[in-house]
């Protein structure tokens, strides 16, 4: 019985327990359906974080943000659908559809006069590969604690954007875990490292930099255990990247054929590349549309790999995707969210259910109390995660090559068994037998190899715990 | 502006005269920390330096700012944090360098032979890297051969605000509190946010005079945008704050190939002349402003408990002498009320307490007239007088011993009683017990016994034997017998000896009747003279303890009179003190008021704040 199973199994027992409160009852049928749907994720930060670009890049299209008159911004859940399709959810009002095209990439919605204090949320279908079986949860700037409690009620997950530590940003990290179950199992934030193409005004080792500070961040006392993951992204550069054009590859071929000086003069400032007074050929206006698009590094790394040989659109948008980061941060999402879509959905319900258990107490339910309580401690599935983010973000080290395995044995690169075990093809039944003894057995040792460490004996016990899981799964096949 | 004009503000501007006023009326109230805080700013004010602390929350280009402004590399400008400790730029003929390690104010280590900081002299061009990894109680001082510093501005560059490390931060706010000027940096990637703007307004109450300088502009094609909109934030937020944006990689970057025209669009050319406007040129108007907001500040706490002083002097609690008055006389009030009850409870008392010993006493004798009668039912006085006597005398001391040590008992118990009710404080008499008493139970007369000699037994027995021989000797006579025959010489024998018989119970029984009256009157005796004695110590002591108690109060009662009179003497005392006390709270409000007014207006167009006085 999987983790996702057993929360199922707990809401209906929930249900039933608690038939005659409407409200009870209301709550747990919503995270009923919930833990069917697709996974949650909530891309959350400060104002200008970069929030909307980052959904942009993610998706490949520009949808993100919405305009809606009012000035503040609403929650916008992009879903994945056949068609584009729009809702409103107003506050007052029930749910209506509203018209919505993809015109050029874009996202176009006629939200028919609604104001933004007058809607709750927005939730826009919209075909995109990223979208399957992932919704992406655009939010305004945490600039009040309410956005902060409505993410961590909405989303299973969390990409929490920010451009230095501050300390709101710690603050809210820190608000995302102030709930009992949430602290036993804080495996569901990334920070993101956002707008890194800024980092040290633009200069043209930006990324390498951001790289280095997200590194450190992963290690940070002041977010250990707050986050599983720390990836510097620039979400400009993606965007661009995913979305490069012909046209725009024209233009910067211009800017990469004109000589160095000239170019470095005109890259002074902002000003001076779209102003007139500098002697590039190119319309001053398609200038100012590529630094939109692109941003001053964008332009000074786009027109140096250029110059480097990556002429053709996919092999500059390729790289760019790379160096962005946001390649690093897909597979993030993949290894920490997407691939433990079951767990973090199960703790979603597990955090609903606490949350009944705990504004509705009755001596009936105390069993279920006392049995959240125990499957929250006792699931392999939340140690597995905090090992798999402790190893990542080093806060946890073991000698090469046990991280490695370890790494893959915890579902570190896929949580099928074959890709546990280290198959690349198809193994048969008694192939994967014997490689998951030979793990157990190996792990047992070093799970009492004192030349280990205390925190290093503990990790190798969860491996041994994941290789006895996996001995179980064998042996039900 | 040389030392000259320096002398001249100082002599003749008046915000001078208003901070000594402050510094003297801090001093007045004993508010020597308040004195100490605005005499180091005074003393900095004098300077001729202004100093301007550049502040503002991670990576917004605070070191980098300071770098482009005196074109060198004197701040550690890097993309993580990075400036951990302040660095202080002034103006001095070749360019200087030094760490200084900042000595504690209080503290052991203070005792030390030198409280002088202690100055590590480093090459300016590695000064950047050294303060790098230096501790956070050092900060390096540079001084470097600039136009912009020579006229006196100090720029300090401050580890960053509000980032995740808040120890860092005491520094920064350390360089706030003797700010001439503040230059708040923010960079152009993005608008304020409310952090920032809550810490303008927490820097805008500490020093008027705030630039916001936007950074960054040169990676920014909508920076006007943003400034715009900055602008309107200020605005909205009701601060008063000029925004300069600048690009220190452009002016970096003139610098290096000398282009006057790209210097002036970094923004720096815009930014020293706003700091040679609002900073250098205006350094009265600051000294105004900084003098107002301190001064309105210390003012604010003096006048805040004075304010406090002085409705408690007019409405609140009683002072100490008034409550001790009230106190006085209540007990004086209560001390009459007892008094008038203890002479009536005292007679009441001795009156039940004689009842009740003379009750006991006669009790005590009929028991032992009772045995006394029972024993000489029986025994013959005449053979047991001797030990009756002992018997009696001891039954009647002890009844004389115990009712007298119950009666000194319910004296004591008595005399307790009252002392409580007339003060508690009071001993109660000792010499309730009177000596003596036993002499009452005195010497026992024997009765008179009769002794039944041998004579008497004769007489009595030839009386009884003449009647019979008589009787016996006519009746035999009849018989013809001689009047002296053998039956009625046997006959008078018998009659002698019957009559003896008789004569001797009878004697037995005058006697026992005899002994009875006589230990009935002994015990009568001893009733009437010891419960005549025993009365009279009672009355006896109740005088006593009447004269005793009567002399307590009387002493309590002059006491208390006494203290009363002294509290209600030092209560008027206290009323009038206390009435010159708040009027000299109140001229000394009045007197701060008008200091504040003069605070006021140092910064005459600014709306005047409202004293809370």
């Amino acid at each position: 019985m999987t983790l996702a199973d057993r929360a199922h199994a707990m809401l209906r027992e929930a249900l039933d327990l608690y038939r005659d409160s409407p409200r009870a009852t209301n709550w747990l049928r919503h995270h009923v359906d919930r833990l069917a749907e697709p996974l949650r994720v909530a891309v959350a930060g400060q104002p200008e974080a970069g929030k909307s670009t980052l959904v942009n890049s993610l998706v490949g299209e520009e949808i993100a943000p919405l305009s809606v008159e009012g000035g503040r911004q609403i929650l916008t859940w992009y879903r994945g659908g056949m068609n584009p399709r729009a809702q409103v959810y107003p506050v007052q009002a029930p749910p209506r559809d509203v018209p919505a095209a993809r015109m050029g990439g874009r996202l176009h919605i006629d939200l028919e006069g609604w104001r933004s204090d007058q809607l709750d949320r927005v939730i826009v279908d919209w075909p995109a590969r990223t979208l399957r079986g992932l919704t992406l949860i655009d939010t305004p700037g945490i600039d009040s604690s309410e956005v902060g409690s409505r993410i961590s009620l909405d989303a299973d997950a969390v990409l929490y954007l920010m451009r230095q530590p501050h300390s709101t940003d710690v603050g809210f990290l820190q608000s995302l875990q102030d709930h009992p179950i949430a602290r036993e199992a804080p495996v569901n934030s990334i920070v993101v490292l956002s707008r890194a193409d800024e980092v040290g005004g633009g200069r043209i080792d930006a990324l390498t930099s951001a790289k280095q500070l997200a590194r450190r961040y992963r290690t940070d006392v002041g977010l250990t255990g707050l986050c599983q993951n720390a990836i510097a992204v620039s979400g400009l550069l993606a965007h661009a990247g995913r979305t490069l054009t012909e046209e725009e590859m024209v233009s910067l071929g211009v800017l990469a054929q004109a000589p160095r000086r000239q170019l470095e003069t005109a890259m002074v400032s902002a000003d001076r590349f779209v102003g007139d007074g500098v002697p590039l050929r190119l319309d001053s206006r398609v200038r100012l549309a590529l630094l939109e698009r692109f941003g001053m590094f964008g332009i000074r790394l786009v027109t140096t790999l250029i110059r480097q040989g990556f002429t053709t659109v996919d092999a500059l948008s390729a790289e760019l995707v790379t160096r962005s980061g946001l390649a690093e941060l897909r597979e993030s999402i993949r290894q920490c969210f997407t691939d433990r879509h079951d767990v973090l959905k199960a703790r979603s319900a597990l955090l609903a259910l606490e949350v009944v258990l705990r504004m509705e107490p009755r001596p009936a339910a105390r069993r279920l109390v006392s049995a959240l309580e125990a499957l929250v401690v006792s699931a392999h599935d939340f140690r597995e995660l905090r090992l798999l983010a402790a190893l990542h973000g080093g806060r946890t080290t073991l000698p090469d090559p046990l991280a490695d395995e370890a790494r893959r044995l915890v579902g570190g690169v896929g949580t099928a068994l074959p890709a546990r075990l280290g198959f690349e093809r198809e193994a048969s039944g008694h192939e994967l037998h014997d490689a998951v003894s030979d793990a157990l057995r190996r792990w047992q040792e070093q799970a009492e190899n004192h030349a280990l460490g205390t925190g290093q004996r503990r990790a190798a016990r969860v491996v041994v715990r994941s290789c006895e899981g996996m001995v179980a799964q064998l042996t039900r096949i | 502006m040389g030392e000259h004009g320096t002398l001249v503000r100082v002599r003749t501007q008046p915000w001078l005269s208003v901070l000594d006023d402050t510094i003297a009326a801090c001093i007045t109230h004993h508010r020597t920390d308040l004195a100490g805080r605005l005499e180091t700013r005074r003393s900095l004010l004098l300077e001729p330096k202004l100093r301007v602390p550049v502040i503002g929350e991670l990576n917004q280009g605070k070191s980098q700012l300071v770098n482009a402004l005196v074109n060198a590399n004197v701040c550690a400008v890097g993309d993580d944090v990075t400036t951990i400790t302040p660095t202080t730029v002034t103006h001095s003929q070749k360019p200087v360098a030094a760490l200084v390690a900042d000595v504690p104010t209080s503290g052991r280590r203070a005792i030390g032979p030198s409280n002088e900081p202690t100055r590590i002299p480093v090459p300016v061009d590695e000064v950047a890297r050294r303060a790098l990894v230096s501790t956070p109680d050092v900060h390096a001082e540079v001084g470097l051969p600039r136009e912009l510093l020579a006229a006196g501005l100090v720029l300090i560059d401050t580890p960053a605000l509000n980032s995740t490390g808040a120890l860092r931060t005491a520094s920064t706010f350390a360089a706030l509190a003797t700010a001439d000027a503040v230059l708040m940096i923010t960079d152009a990637t993005g608008e304020l946010c409310a952090s920032e703007l809550d810490l303008l307004k927490e820097v805008t109450s500490l020093c008027p005079v705030v630039t916001v300088v936007l950074t960054k502009i040169d990676i920014v094609p909508r920076w006007r945008k943003v400034a715009e909109r900055n602008r309107a934030r200020l605005a909205a937020a009701g601060l008063r704050v000029k925004v300069v944006p600048v690009s220190a990689s452009v002016r970096l970057a003139a610098a290096q190939t000398g282009d006057k025209q790209l210097n002036e669009e970094s923004g720096f050319g815009d930014l020293v002349r706003t700091l040679s406007q609002d900073v250098l040129k205006n350094g009265d108007a600051i000294a105004r402003g900084a003098t107002a907001v301190l001064a309105a500040q210390a003012t604010k706490e003096l006048i805040g408990p004075l304010t406090t002083a002085l409705t408690e002097a007019r409405t609140g609690e009683q002072g100490r002498a008034q409550t001790l008055y009230r106190a006085a006389q209540h007990r004086l009030d209560e001390l009459r009320r007892r008094t008038t009850r203890w002479q009536t409870m005292l007679s009441d008392e001795v009156a039940d307490l004689i009842s009740d010993v003379e009750y006991d006493l006669r009790d005590r004798t009929r028991k032992i007239i009772r045995s006394a009668d029972e024993f000489f039912d029986s025994a013959d006085p005449a053979k047991t007088w001797d030990d009756f006597g002992e018997w009696l005398r001891e039954a009647l001391a002890d009844t004389a011993e115990v009712n007298f040590a119950w009666l000194v008992e319910r004296f004591q118990w008595v005399a307790e009683k009252i002392a409580r009710q007339v003060a508690l404080e009071e001993a109660i008499p000792e010499d309730v017990a009177a000596e003596g008493m036993l002499d009452h139970v005195g010497g026992l007369e024997p009765p008179r016994i009769e002794k039944f000699t041998i004579g008497q037994q004769v007489f009595v027995g030839l009386r009884g034997s003449y009647g019979g021989l008589l009787m016996f000797g006519l009746a035999t006579t009849i018989a013809g017998m001689p009047l002296i025959n053998p039956i009625s010489l046997s006959a008078g024998a018998a009659f002698g000896a019957k009559s003896i018989w008789d004569e001797r119970s009878g004697r037995l029984k005058r006697r026992q009747a005899l002994a009875k009256q006589t230990a009935q009157r002994h015990v009568d005796d001893f009733f009437l003279s010891y419960g005549k004695a025993s009365k009279d110590t009672a009355r006896q002591v109740q005088r006593k303890l009447r004269d005793h108690f009567q002399a307590v109060v009387e002493r309590l009662q002059s006491g208390i009179a006494e203290q009363a009179t002294v509290a209600k003497r030092a209560a008027e005392a206290e009323l009038a003190e206390r009435r010159r006390r708040s009027q000299e709270i109140a001229a000394e409000v009045d007197r701060l008021a008008v200091l504040h007014k003069r605070i006021q207006a140092l910064v005459a167009p600014a709306a005047p704040r409202e004293l809370t006085a």
